[in-house]
């Protein structure tokens, strides 16, 4: 008996430490990986740097510029993601509903907006709709973004409420449940889980696409990137920079969405 | 014994099939009815209009003496509960484990608490053999194991009455047996069923009345011993005789 016991002890010990090797042995091939884009990276960064003097120092003189970009660019997205994420979630209940004037409204709101282009739809929001509303720029482009990305987020929605099996539907109306009940808690926590990593790939595009509301004039980031570009001469160094800024804000949300994922994912 | 089930002259159109072309049934309650025939001859159908998953373009459906058809929503959901339904597939909740797939309709139905709700579904897990894989997922689950989690789940209503639709067709060969004993069980318990299935074992044994049917119509009725002997109808014959043919 003790000796099994010891046995046994013996092995999973051996299991842990194998488990060990196999952890590390990722993590050194992850800083590899590292290491040669960076190297990679310093190659080229070296290369253009014989014929364009990379001028840091310049660009550094207007963080402040850059920050408020930044501080811009996150409100503008983050208030738009919200309303976006509504807006999918009405009309894609109503795409899928039995009624057909609601499934007529949401397929109009859907076809319109996915076959316009976003820069058209940020350019009549504030020139059109927003000289009548007297929207400011900051509304203006929170509205063309929410309507644009909340039609593919439709979408994206409906095709998880689809998703979901009818045969548990059809059992949850078996128990005597009402229709409420077997969407609020049958259809709608697996149409969310089924459609989280597309949803957080359409709010990473949102983030990327609120770049186009520079053309109105709202002083988010690459309205200021462009800015610094021009006064200080140093339009590379200043666009590297706005660049790695988004990178940056867009993979804080594929690391959130990824945890999400991992939170809702089934034992 | 009292009529639980009744149906007059159900008929049901699908696309221009008519999958049911005026069946009549009586359940009296303590029957076990085993209800056979070829594939498409309405049996799927025909249980599902006893609780309305289907309603009949013509005809009427009595539960406990109620119309169906004359019924108000809330009251259809109550007889709903009242009648266990167990499917093919399982139908068991995806994104639930067994035992909150088994407390659910406690919960929503019956308005009872989570923690009582989940108290209970113990109970029946544990007589169906799965309380130990109670926190488990479907997708974790074997297919027969998966069926005595949803025959819980019926059992957690309290029905009066018990619908199988081939609880042992989508089954691996050697999962069919759990499932079987766990309704003989429910026999035993001298329980309502209404079984559809192709287990010829199963209705030759358990049942108490065997109700044929072809073509969207009863065809025949009777006893297990009449029927696999003496057969009267010419479809009940060859039937038994395509059967007979496979062993």
């Amino acid at each position: 008996m003790k000796v099994l016991q010891m046995k046994e002890e013996e092995i999973s010990m051996k299991k842990r430490q194998v488990r060990i090797d196999q952890n590390l042995k990722r993590i050194v091939g992850k800083i590899f990986t590292a290491a040669g884009i960076v190297l990679l990276a310093a190659v080229f960064y070296f290369a253009i740097a014989k014929v364009y003097p990379f001028n840091w120092g310049v660009v550094l003189k207007y963080r402040t510029m850059f920050l408020k970009g930044l501080t811009v660019t996150f409100q503008v997205s983050a208030v738009s993601i919200f309303i976006s994420f509504g807006l999918g979630l009405v009309f894609s209940i109503m795409k899928t509903s039995k009624v057909g004037f609601f499934k007529d409204i949401a397929a109009i709101y859907v076809w319109i907006f996915r076959n316009t282009p976003l820069l058209v739809v940020i350019l009549l929001t504030y020139y059109g709709v927003g000289t009548i509303l007297h929207l400011n720029r900051f509304w203006a482009a929170v509205l063309a973004l929410s309507l644009f990305e909340g039609a593919y987020m439709t979408e994206i929605i409906r095709s998880g409420i689809e998703a979901v099996d009818p045969g548990e539907i059809e059992a949850a109306h078996s128990l005597g449940m009402t229709n409420l009940q077997i969407f609020l808690s049958i259809v709608f926590p697996q149409a969310i889980r089924i459609s989280l990593p597309p949803l957080i790939g359409q709010m990473i595009s949102l983030v990327k696409d609120s770049s186009l509301a520079s053309v109105i004039a709202l002083g988010e980031l690459t309205m200021m990137g462009r800015q610094v570009g021009t006064s200080s001469f140093a339009t590379f160094e200043s666009y590297i920079i706005v660049a790695f800024i988004y990178i940056m804000l867009t993979s804080v949300l594929s690391i959130l969405g990824r945890y999400l994922e991992r939170r809702m994912s089934l034992a | 014994m009292s009529t639980i089930v009744s149906l007059r002259g159900v008929k049901k159109q699908f696309n221009g099939f008519e999958a049911l072309r005026g069946v009549n049934l009586d359940v009296e309650s303590g029957e076990i009815v085993v209800v056979l025939g070829p594939s498409g001859a309405g049996k799927s159908t025909m249980l599902r209009t006893i609780n309305y998953l289907i309603q009949p373009d013509d005809g009427e459906v009595f539960f406990e003496g109620q119309n169906l058809s004359t019924v108000t929503p809330g009251e259809l959901r109550r007889i709903r509960a009242k009648i266990g339904f167990v499917f093919q597939h399982f139908n068991l909740f995806s994104h639930l484990n067994a035992l909150d797939n088994v407390a659910i309709g406690r919960v929503k139905v019956k308005g009872e608490s989570w923690d009582d709700a989940r108290k209970e579904a113990m109970k029946y897990l544990e007589k169906v053999g799965m309380a130990n894989k109670a926190y488990n997922y479907p997708s974790q689950l074997s297919g027969g194991q998966k069926q005595r989690v949803a025959i819980a789940r019926a059992l957690a209503m309290e029905p009066d009455v018990l619908l199988f639709d081939e609880p042992t067709s989508a089954l691996d060969p050697s999962l069919v047996g759990e499932v079987l004993k766990v309704m003989k069980n429910l026999a035993l318990e001298g329980r309502t069923m209404i079984v559809v299935t192709h287990e010829m074992g199963f209705a030759k044994s358990v049942a108490t009345r065997i109700v044929y049917m072809e073509n969207g119509i009863v065809v025949e009725e009777s006893s297990p011993q009449q029927f696999f002997t003496f057969p009267e109808s010419n479809e009940a014959r060859n039937f038994i005789s395509s059967i007979l043919e496979r062993i």
